[in-house]
Order: C-alpha cells, then structure tokens, then sequence
C-alpha cells in the first residue's frame, strides 16, 4: 500500500502519545517534540509496561480522540532472540492494538523494522512481501498486522533499516558498535571483508520522517531507509577515518554467507517529495562530533 | 465491400488499410459527431503515413453513423476500444454493444472481432459466423503495420472449416501467411506476443539497470543480442522507463488471473510488472540523486508527457510518474500533443517549444521520445538552461555534444561518465 496523506496542509497533532519514550529513537523524538512545542504524553516501559494484562486498560484510558499515537516501545534483539522475548513483545503489540480499539485515536504511527524482509529478495520495496526469517522479524510483522486490523483510521507503518547516532543504546553491528571499537581498540574488526550490503540512517532523519508523518497523518506503509547502501567495510572505513588517527580496519574469516540490502526510495520520494536524507559521511561526522571520543 | 464498425484507432487505421488494397469500405460509428469530423478529414489520431493514406483512399471509403450502412459489406470488421481499469481490468461492455449492433445490420456476413478480447469472450457470443482475428496495433507505426503485416492470426469457432471465402481473398490481398486456429488459441496468441515483448524489454530493463552500476554501456551490449539467431534483430532490447500505455499491462495482469484461476505459476508475469514499476521510476529516483540539498526554487524543463511518441495517451506515462514524486518545483513543460495539465502537478506551466521549457530550468527531463526532439542542439539548451542536469532516458540527445556543451547528460543503461 502506498503512502496517502490525510491532513493537508501538514499541521502538528493536537497531542503525541509516545510508547517507548525512553528509548534511542524515542528519546530523540521526544526531545524534537517538546523544543517544537508539540503536547506529548510520553510514556516509557517503567511508566506502563506494555506486557502487563492490564496494560490495555491503562494505555486505552490515556487516549484522547484527537491523539497520535506513536508506538516505538520493542525488546529489541540484543535484549533478547527468543521465546518469551518474543511473547513479551506480542503482548505489547497486544495492549496497544486493543487500547486503540477500544479508544480509536486521530492517528497511529508504528516503528516497524525492516526485519520484516528476508534477504534473497534483491531490491526491496514497500511492495516486497513481509517474509520474516526470524523472531524478530515475525513479531514486527505481527503487530503490523494486530494494528491494521484493529486500528480503523489513518495509520502509518514505519519499516526502519538500521538507526545510527551519537546516544544508541544498542550495540548491533553497523556504526555505532564500530564507533565503540574504534573508540575502545583503536580498530575496527569486521566479519569477512565486510562485504555485506546494508542502509544506515542517522537518528536525526528518523525523527524528521517520523515528523513529517504526523504532520501529514500519513497512512500506509513506507520503508525508512535512504536508498543508498554500502558495505560495512565502507562503512568502516568512513567510522575510521574519523578518527586521528585512523583507526584500523580489520577482517576475519567468514563464519556466515553475504547478504544485501538495498531500498527502493520511490515510494518514499513519492510520499515526501522534498525530504532529503543526510549523506552517510555527513551524518557519520556529525554523530563523531557529537560524541567527541577521549 | 468491407465494413468497419468503430472509428477507433484500430477502426480508422485499419480500414483505410483496406482501401489501400483496393477494396471499397463502409466505416461505421455510432457517434455522429465523430463521423463528421472524419468525413471532413479531421482525424482524432496522428499516425505517420495516415495523411497520405486518406488521401490515396479517395472515394473508396465511406464514413456513416448509420449501421444499416454495413448490410452490403462482406466481411464486417468489429473494433471498438476495449477500456482498462487501472489494474488492468477490461471493460467488455462496449464490444458486446457493437458486436450486437453489427449483428442486426450484417447478420449475414461474416463478421471479424478485431478488438482485443481475453480468451474464452469469442466463443461465449455464440455465434459461428463470427470470427476473431488478432490486431497488432502498434502506436507510432499503425499504418506501416496494417499495410504489412507479418501475419494474420484468425480465431474461428471450428478451425477445421475453411474461412469464408470474401474473408480469405481480402486477407490474401496482404500476401501474408493466414494462421487459423481455436478461438481461444487466437485470443491467447495475442496475449502471449505481448507477454514476449514484455519479458524481452523487461530483461533489456533489467540489464541496463545493472550496466549503469557496473559500467558497461547497454548500447554496446544489444547489437551482440540483434545478431544472435535465437534472440533476432528486430528484438525488443532497447531499454525504456517500464511498461505503458496499458495494454501489455492488461494483457500481463490478464495472464496472472487466468492462471490463478487454472492453478498454473505467474510468478514471471508479476516479476514483469514489477520492474515495469521500478524502471517507471528511474527519472524520479535520478532526479532525486541530483537535486539533493538543492530543492529551493527548483525549476525543472519537461519534454514530453504522453506515454510514447506519436500519442496523445498519457495512459501509465512516466513523464506523469515523475511529475508526481516531483514536489514543490516548478515545471515548464513542452509536448507536442498534450497540453500541460494542472492535474499533472500543481506547478505545470505551457512551454510554447522545447527550448522555452528550458529557460532558466535547473534540470531537462526528455520523457517521451518524441522524434523532434533530437533536432534541439544541446548547445542551445545549455545556453537556455542555469542547470546542467539532462535526464535523457531514451538517449534522443548526442552525448557527446551534451558533454561538449557542458551539461550532465544522463541516459538509460550506461554509467554516469565524467
């Protein structure tokens, strides 16, 4: 489903409920929001915790009929790969999905994850099929559809691709755990020669397509990526050569195939004509300057 | 005499055809209106060479809104338009309309479906002196194919009779081969040429899509292909911004039906479809790469906005894709058969020629390969233009004249060269 905007022109939400308020991207949204003077009731896991059999009840009388609601809140997988990680996540997709049913809201926003695709697809669209090869994967696609099936007015879903910037909380392989080995160990060990494929966001393109989509009350699906990927040794090259100076860049014997990744940004163009994503090296030098390392 | 019913594309181009063989022809419409105008020789089409074949027609072609007016023609060709939905879905209302029409005027002449129909729709009219035989319209070559054609395909109700025989001395006046078979063999014939011309253009796509990332040069690459037996040289390899106009998209989507509904795989059917999509949206993501950072006041030159040269369809064109990813430029655009639209997007501006779309424009986009446009010297747009960006997907400028008057020529299938 392409991307169709329900507010023209585009206007801030009378409020944003904010699930997952804490986190990496939550926290940068949050922040955005506020200095913007947007209404947000954010919420992180320790002011409601989505697992909770009551959660639904709580979120649901929250809710006011002219909110946005923005669902970020995820284990996400260096917090857990199985079963009951997986669970846990379900029922929270559980409690948002029925909170909104029971108390529909202006709009709903879900941060998906491009986990949704497998890899053998090549090129990926938003018309890619959802074929998720693991948990993770599965439980996005999931609560992707516990949403669309209990959510009856505009709602967005946000496939993200991988999320870099100066406060990640993460440590999954991209820039911000080279950032750390560069930092820690003066080089950067890659698995293979880091031929593999992928698309880096920084943070702050995130929380300005996540903007963007509020403002508009976009519904529909839209890949977060900027349709430019490199490979992880290029990515390490550039993460180096922030540093003075540079750090190494090193490879090992590969323990698993290559895969790729690369985006299709029609649809995104389509959507959001004027957004422009910032250059990796751009947003890579950014995120150095302001995590300045010792 | 032969009769025509339906003064459509396929109506008008065929039956002045007919008079180019010699035959006397009655052509029918319903629309009087439309009849007028082409009785006075204003002609709703632009093909090259139909001038020329009006005039040679002379007396010899009759035009009428009276469909009584058919009851002395042997055969009566039936050919209306056959309209698609946007998933490629055919409305089949008018052609039973006209076939019916047809049937109370010249119920006793053999009649020819000459629109296209999904297989299975001939033989449900129940009717066996109604043959179907298939068109290969081409836009922009219309007459030259209706002149010569390669061969005729003919769909009859028992294949194992022969044709009648006014039918089978006008075909032969062609000098072709005459190939009958079942109805829906025929129905199905159509279909499968333009499956094949799809599936060779969508590895022409595909291929030149990757030679723009890997720095081969397709141009080099499809002459190897033209000289190879197997492949041939009038193949369908030169690369374009996907599918359009609508039919061979019906005809794709007409397969991926049938074979849902009979249990057979489409998967190679819908891979089509799916890079006609992609490729569609070449000069948008090209477009995008080169005015990063740069979206203020942006002015962009459109050439072309029909689908295809020699057309006033906009039906899937890319010129239409593009401008609707295009956000908040300005556009000066510039066809020579359709007019720029404000529904086309909301900052479309009427060029009077190709050179005033490009005054003071940041970026040329040549979306239809209109002919005339390889006349306009590149020196000349480069004084025009403040930008040096040239979307030039069908490669109608010289490269090495845009190179020499300094613009950034970018075409389909080639690497960006410095």
């Amino acid at each position: 489903m392409t991307m169709r905007h329900h507010q023209s022109p585009p206007a801030e939400p009378a409020r944003v409920v904010l699930l997952g308020a804490r986190g990496f991207i939550g926290s940068a949204l949050a922040r955005d929001l506020t200095r913007d003077g947007v209404p947000i009731l954010a919420l992180a896991s320790a002011d409601l915790d989505l697992s909770m059999p009551d959660a639904a009840a709580k979120l649901a009388g929250s809710l006011r009929p002219e909110d946005a609601l923005l669902f970020l809140s995820a284990l996400t997988p260096d917090k857990g790969r199985d079963l009951a990680t997986f669970m846990r996540n379900l029922r929270m997709g559980e409690a948002v999905a029925g909170a909104l049913q029971a108390r529909p809201v202006a709009h709903a926003v879900y941060l998906s994850s491009d986990a949704v695709y497998p890899f053998d697809t090549g090129l990926v669209s938003e018309t890619t099929p959802a074929a998720p090869i693991d948990l993770y994967g599965t439980m996005h696609r999931a609560r992707e559809l516990m949403l669309q099936q209990n959510v009856k007015g505009p709602l967005a879903i946000l496939r993200s691709t991988l999320v870099y910037g100066a406060a990640d909380t993460h440590n999954s392989y991209g820039a911000n755990r080279f950032r750390r080995m560069a930092q820690k160990d003066r080089k950067i060990t890659l698995g293979g020669k880091g031929e593999e494929t992928r698309d880096h966001v920084l943070i702050d393109d995130v929380v300005a397509m996540i903007r963007a989509v509020l403002r508009h009350r976009s519904h529909g699906t839209l890949n977060l990526a900027t349709g430019q990927s490199v490979t992880f040794d290029a990515l390490a090259r550039l993460v180096a050569g922030l540093f003075s100076p540079p750090a190494e860049v090193n490879h090992t014997d590969r323990q698993s195939p290559i895969t790729h990744r690369h985006f299709d940004p029609a649809a995104r163009r389509r959507a959001f004509p004027d957004f422009r994503f910032t250059p990796l090296a751009e947003g890579l030098a950014r995120v150095h300057r302001e995590a300045p390392i010792a | 005499m032969i009769g025509f019913a339906g003064m459509t594309h396929l109506g008008i181009v065929s039956s002045l055809a007919a008079t180019a063989k010699g035959q006397s022809v009655v052509a029918f419409d319903p629309d009087a209106a439309l009849v007028a105008g082409l009785a006075g020789g204003r002609f709703p089409i632009d093909e090259p060479g139909l001038d020329e074949l009006r005039r040679a027609a002379g007396q010899r072609i009759r035009f009428t809104s009276r469909a009584a007016d058919l009851a002395s023609c042997d055969p009566v060709y039936v050919a209306p338009d056959i309209p698609t939905g946007d998933g490629g879905d055919s409305d089949l209302g008018p052609v039973r309309r006209l076939i019916e029409i047809v049937g109370a005027a010249a119920g006793r002449s053999t009649r020819v479906l000459l629109s296209q129909v999904p297989p299975g729709f001939t033989r449900a009219i129940d009717d066996p002196g109604l043959y179907y035989q298939v068109e290969t319209l081409v836009f922009g070559r219309a007459v030259e194919r209706a002149l010569e054609p390669e061969r005729f395909i003919v769909g009859c109700a028992d294949p194992g009779r022969p044709l009648p025989v006014a039918y089978r001395a006008f075909l032969g006046a062609f000098g072709c081969p005459i190939l009958t078979m079942r109805y829906e063999s025929a129905e199905l014939a159509k279909i499968a040429i333009n499956c094949c011309l799809a599936a060779s253009v969508t590895v022409a796509n595909t291929l030149a899509e990757l030679s723009e990332r890997v720095g081969a040069d397709w141009s080099d690459i499809a002459p190897t292909l033209r000289l190879d037996r197997r492949i041939g040289p009038h193949a369908y390899l030169t690369p374009g911004l996907g599918l359009s106009g609508g039919n061979i998209e019906r005809d794709l989507a007409t397969v991926a039906r049938l074979a849902d509904a009979a249990g057979t795989d489409a998967g190679a059917i819908r891979a089509i479809l799916a890079n006609s999509l992609h490729r569609k949206d070449w000069p948008l993501l090209r477009f995008g790469a080169l005015s990063a950072g740069r979206t203020k006041d942006l002015r962009v030159a459109l050439w072309g906005l029909a689908y295809k040269e020699h057309t006033h369809s906009t039906k899937n064109s890319p010129a239409l894709a593009f401008l609707a990813g295009l956000g908040s430029a300005a556009v000066s655009a510039y066809d020579p058969l359709v007019r720029a639209d404000p529904g086309f997007h909301p900052g479309i501006q009427q060029a009077r020629d190709p050179l005033d779309a490009c005054q003071d424009a940041d970026a040329l986009a040549i979306l239809t390969p209109w002919p005339q446009f390889k006349t306009v010297a590149p020196q000349a747009i480069a004084a025009a233009m403040r930008g040096r960006f040239v979307l030039d997907p069908y490669r109608l400028l010289d490269p090495a004249a845009c190179r020499a008057a300094g613009l950034e020529h970018h075409v389909l299938g080639a690497p960006e060269l410095p």
